[in-house]
């Protein structure tokens, strides 16, 4: 039972990337039929000094650009951190699983600690436990 | 040297009493501005001799303009008009007329000033920037929609020049002059000259 678990667990997340491939892909593509991106168009352009109104406006404007950037930022730092927070969960068959090899509270683990701890479980257990890990951010090299 | 040459052929008007003739240099080519111009976000520019030339035929017939403190542009501010442009080496050069007997005071002042003292400025619509990221913008397409007349310093381009010519506008301006004497001098040179209304073009590498 567990075992299926794992295994529509891992099938889920096989087909999630999947996915994403597929949609970058059709990014990638729409990227290079487009012109370059850093290409641009000015609607009015005079070869004058610009006035001391027009320095005040462009500085308004940097202005603002920066206050929405910087809200922006904060807003994906906000976002970042709950993903994170939210990303911790392990399913309970994969943490019954650890327990099982004596790996009770994980926060991170490195992956030859896990290989080595985890020689009690059959490859796609290991295979299914270490997606799960990954998917979780709890995994490092 | 390269020469690409483009004008109106007026009809001659001898002592036109509302034509008085002018050359200048409107901007270079191939080379940074001095200093960023207005609507370029802060950016100095370079306009591509390629998209100069594309663009000679937009500058012809286009107005020259004034602004009172001879600071900037003042589009309203119409005061003579552009009949001939020519890029020569990396400068885009026009000349034309100003309406002289409608603008006492502007030709009051052009006279009075020193002629290093004053500088042209171009307006452009819809200038295509090959990379808006870039420190320094490389327009590779634009078009002229006027120029102005201002003082030298309040100019983008350092090395913009404007003069009053000696004589009253005519249908050959002494740039002109200039340019077919020189291709009189060489061989292998076409010049012809076309109708009042139609435009006329040199070119040679």
């Amino acid at each position: 039972m567990e075992t299926e678990n794992i295994f529509a667990s891992l099938g889920e997340s096989i087909e999630r990337l999947s996915s994403a491939a597929t949609l970058l892909e059709r990014t990638v593509t729409w990227l290079e039929q487009r012109e370059p991106v850093t290409a641009g168009a000015v609607e009015k352009m005079t070869a004058a000094v610009e006035s001391q109104s027009e320095l005040l406006e462009r500085e308004r404007e940097l202005r603002r650009k920066l206050e929405a950037a910087e809200q922006q930022i904060a807003e994906l730092r906000a976002q970042s951190s709950r993903a994170v927070a939210a990303r911790q969960t392990l399913p309970a068959s994969t943490t019954q699983l650890l327990a099982k090899q004596g790996i009770s509270m994980v926060d991170s683990i490195q992956a030859g600690a896990l290989d080595a701890a985890l020689t009690g479980l059959s490859l796609e257990q290991r295979i299914a436990v270490k997606a799960q890990l990954l998917r979780a951010g709890m995994l490092t090299q | 040297m390269r020469l690409e040459a483009m004008a109106i052929t007026m009809p001659e008007v001898a002592d036109h009493p509302n034509r008085t003739s002018f050359e200048g240099v409107l901007t270079v080519v191939d080379e940074a501005s001095t200093r960023p111009p207005s609507g370029a976000r802060g950016h100095r520019v370079i306009l591509t001799r390629e998209a100069a030339r594309t663009a000679l035929p937009s500058l012809l017939g286009m107005a020259v303009d004034y602004a009172p403190k001879w600071d900037g542009h003042d589009a309203r501010a119409k005061c003579g008009i552009i009949t001939e442009a020519d890029v020569l080496g990396n400068q885009l050069r026009v000349s034309g007329y100003l309406f002289g007997r409608d603008f006492p005071d502007v030709m009051q002042q052009l006279r009075r000033s020193d002629a290093d003292h004053m500088g042209m400025s171009y307006e452009l619509a819809d200038a295509h920037v090959a990379d808006m990221r870039a420190e320094v913008w490389t327009l590779t397409r634009a078009t002229f929609t006027g120029a102005a007349i201002l003082l030298r310093e309040k100019a983008a381009y350092r090395n913009t020049s404007f003069r009053l010519a000696a004589s009253r506008c005519r249908s050959s301006s002494p740039q002109r002059e200039r340019a077919g004497a020189r291709l009189a001098a060489r061989s292998g040179w076409r010049f012809e000259k076309q109708s009042f209304g139609q435009t006329q073009t040199r070119k040679e590498s």
